[in-house]
Parts: structure tokens; sequence; C-alpha cells
């Protein structure tokens, strides 16, 4: 995804009814953006994993 | 556990709770009686419910709401026999790492109050080390048992996702959040462990933790990157933790991918947290600190997808976690802060352009671990040249908290750390 500027920043918010003074934006931008890695794992997971598989993770790994 | 009666409690706590403001309530909250922590006297951080009594949540949003019903950890603790006295300060809505508070005051480290005591369960980790109570309960989404338990020089356990019942806890980020002891020694931290893990089905996370601890076996070995330590950590701090790793027999790896995975673990506590929080935003956003606010205002713009799509991660870095960092090892050895702990002032509403960094770097170790969902604890393992504490942590596979214990029961058996206590 690219980085997003303070004007998507500011539409985001105000699209969900957050009060954003003058200038917040800018601030913010960094921080939100340094969240968005590129991450090594992404390409290779599969199409079926979803938010909710973790837990089978969680059953593969602990201690038996 | 320390015999500390509640007269002995009443007396230290009127002499240092002007010098640290632990406590924001002194009222006791429930009597205690038989049971394996009879009389044992303990606080806890101001977000754990109970029926007819005021929890804040370190907020001024909350001050003065009375709960409802009581948190499943306190009817655990209540049974057991534990004398509640009152409740200890925390970041605003435990978002915070620093242990600052607009609203309540600050939290300040008893070691020195000048310095940070880490957060959120920032008057956990200095009630605990002024020795004000023998333990306390803290919560843990991105290092809020850990931090304060490492700044401070006390023992601090963040359990598995899904090891300790949330009901009846103030939430932040349910993917994250976790509930934990923190106590003087390792074995104080089993015993509190030991009444508050257990599936609870008005948490349904919970559900998916095994019936029983794990045996409590021998250890293997530890896993530790010794090289990433020496050039990341500050050089006491290396020094401290390389040679408190002695203690065990260590196997050496790669580093997991810390940072990458603390971005992930931030793309999720603050989605979540903001809408937690999106009602208040909307409508009294000015009751915020000007700190909390703007944290909760970054979760807004997190697209769904980048929320989701660190979810879906969240599994295989797992995986990879458990079979190749610790492929030859039972807990992972790393520094809990790996930085000199900074001052109040310079974390706080006027610590300038360099605070972001700060920031960072004392949360840059503890955050992975919440993503990952695993336990980890937080042992003493030395001191500055400044008189501050300084802490390791151990980081298990999912549910391993009593191999954890037993590492912290062994280390503490060979090292005294976690008796040193601050004077005033």
């Amino acid at each position: 995804m690219k980085p997003l500027d303070t004007h998507t920043i500011e539409t985001m918010l105000a699209a969900q009814g957050i009060p954003l003074a003058l200038g917040r934006a800018e601030k913010l931008a960094p921080g939100v953006n340094a969240l968005n890695v590129p991450d090594p794992l992404r390409a290779a997971l599969p199409f079926e994993i979803d938010a909710t598989s973790y837990l089978g993770s969680v059953r593969k790994v602990q201690p038996k | 556990m320390s015999g500390l009666t509640l007269e002995e409690a009443r007396r230290r706590i009127e002499r240092w709770q002007p010098r640290i403001n632990a406590f924001v309530s002194t009222e006791p909250r429930s009597k205690g009686s038989g049971g394996p922590l009879a009389g044992k006297v303990l606080a806890h951080k101001d977000m754990f419910y109970r029926r007819g009594r005021v929890s804040n949540c370190g907020s001024r949003i909350r001050k003065a709401w009375m709960a409802a019903e009581t948190a499943a950890v306190l009817e655990r603790l209540d049974a057991a026999g534990a004398l509640d006295i009152g409740t200890l300060n925390m970041s605003e809505f435990a978002y915070g790492p620093t242990g600052h508070n607009d609203h309540w005051g600050d939290c300040c480290n008893p070691w020195n109050p000048e310095y940070i005591t880490g957060g959120s369960s920032s008057g956990s980790g200095a009630a605990v080390a002024a020795g004000l109570v023998v333990a306390a309960l803290g919560s843990d989404t991105g290092g809020s048992v850990r931090l304060p338990a490492s700044a401070c020089g006390v023992t601090g356990l963040k359990t598995t996702w899904g090891r300790v019942s949330r009901h009846g806890a103030m939430p932040l980020s349910h993917s994250l959040d976790t509930i934990g002891p923190l106590a003087r020694s390792a074995e104080d931290c089993a015993l509190i462990y030991g009444v508050i893990a257990g599936r609870d089905p008005r948490d349904p996370v919970t559900a998916h933790a095994p019936g029983d601890a794990p045996v409590d076996a021998p250890l293997r070995s530890i896993a530790l990157s010794s090289r990433w330590i020496r050039e990341n950590a500050h050089a006491e701090v290396a020094d401290a933790v390389l040679a408190a790793a002695r203690a065990f027999q260590t196997v050496e790896v790669e580093p997991p991918p810390f940072d990458l995975l603390s971005a992930h673990c931030l793309t999720v506590m603050q989605a979540e947290a903001s809408a937690q929080h999106a009602q208040w935003m909307r409508e009294r956003p000015q009751d915020y600190s000007s700190a909390v606010r703007a944290r909760l205002e970054a979760g807004f713009a997190i697209p769904a997808p980048q929320y989701l799509e660190a979810l879906r991660l969240r599994g295989a870095w797992l995986e990879r976690f458990c079979n190749e960092t610790l492929a030859k090892a039972d807990a992972y050895l790393v520094p809990t802060i790996a930085v000199p702990l900074p001052t109040r002032e310079q974390t706080g509403p006027r610590g300038g352009p360099d605070m972001p960094r700060l920031l960072g770097e004392v949360t840059r170790l503890t955050r992975w671990v919440n993503y990952l969902g695993v336990p980890a604890l937080s042992l003493p393992c030395g001191f500055d040249l400044r008189g501050l504490p300084i802490g390791l942590q151990l980081v298990a596979r999912p549910f391993a908290e009593a191999t954890l214990l037993s590492a912290g029961r062994a280390f503490q058996r060979a090292t005294d750390w976690h008796r040193r206590e601050p004077k005033w």
C-alpha cells in the first residue's frame, strides 16, 4: 500500500465523525505510515488463512 | 510470599504515597479469608471492576464510574482469601507505556521519582517495589506488565492470550489484552497465577486454553541473540542481561524481527483501541489527555485490510517463532527495556521532538510478544550506574507459563536482584 497523505488522513477521520484539529494530520501521518510495512511472509500466505487461523497455530505449537 | 500485615502496609503507604503516587484509592475492597492467599495484602490496577465500587481506569471519562459486576480475576483472588486494599494508578485507559497520567497525577519510580515507572500498570510496579503490597494485578497489551516490572525492579508475568479471563476487566485491544501478576519474585507470581488462570465461559478466548497448567519440567536451554543485544541494547543493559544469561544453558539463535512484529502489534492495537473508544472520541474527545487522544486518532487512519492482514499473518509468525527460535530451547531471553530509563520530563507533555523516539526505544522489545500472543516473564537482573533497575524477559510457547516460572525461580535462587528494595 502507498503511504497515506495528510489530506487522506483528514478525510478518513472526518468520514468516521472524528474531529481533527488543524495540522494534526501532518503529525499523525509519519506514525500511521510507519505501520504499513512489507512482510516477507505475506506472499506465501495461503489464500484460505484468515484472522481466526491463529488459534489453529496456537494449538500446533503449544506444549503437549 | 512476604508476611506484610495490613497495619504495616498502611504505614508504608502513608510514607510512600506522597513520593510515588501509586494508589488511587486506599479504601479496602475485600476482607480476605481462608485459602491459599489468606491474609495476603494485594491491590490492583484501577481497571478491574468490582460490583458497586468505582473503577476510574486512569481516566476523566470514567471518573467515579461504578461497576455492575466483579472481574473474574478478583472473584478468584477473593475466593483464595486475598485482601484487596485499594486501587492502583495506571496510564489513562491503559494506553501509555510510561506511567504519566494527566488526570490522576504521574506515578513515580520508587528508585528515583524523577524517572518513569513504565506503564501502563504503573501503580502495580511502584507499589510492589516499595513494599506497599506483596503483589498486584496488571494488564499487558503491548508491555504493560513487563515495562513497569523492569523499570521498578520487580517480577512480572505476561500471560498467554486466553490463559486468564478478562471478564470484568477494562478492554483496550481484544486480540492482545492479557492479565498477569507483578510481585517481588517468580515464586510469588506463580502463587497469584495459579489462582487466576483457567477457563471462564464469560471470556470465550479462554476456552482454547489447555485444561491444566503444563508439568513443571526441567529446562532444556534458553535461546539468546547475544550479538543483537550487544549491537542494539545500551552497554549497561547488555552487560547486565548477558551476565544474567550465564545462569542458564544457552543456545545462540537469530533474533525474531522485533520491529516488524511490533509494527503489526501496533496496527492491531491502534485499530481495536480506536474502535473501542469510537463513541467517546466522537462525543467528548476533549476529555482525553492529548497523548491518548493522539494515539486514538491514529487508529482511525488504519485501513481495515491492513488491520486484518496483520491478524492473518499472526499465526505464521507464531509458528516461525516456536519452530525456529525455540527449536532447541524452552524460552527466548532478551532485555525487557533495551535503553536506560528516561525521565518523566523527557517523556511527558513537555518532552519535545525527541519523545516519540524515546517511547519507541522503551517499548521496542515488548510489543512483539503481544503480537505472537505468547507468555513472558520479566525478571530484575541488575542496576545501571544511576541506581535504576534493569530487567530481562524470558519468552516461551503459548501456555508455557509453568516453564517460565520454573526458569524464573531457578534464576532467583541463584541471584538476589529481586530482593533489593528502594530506600525512603
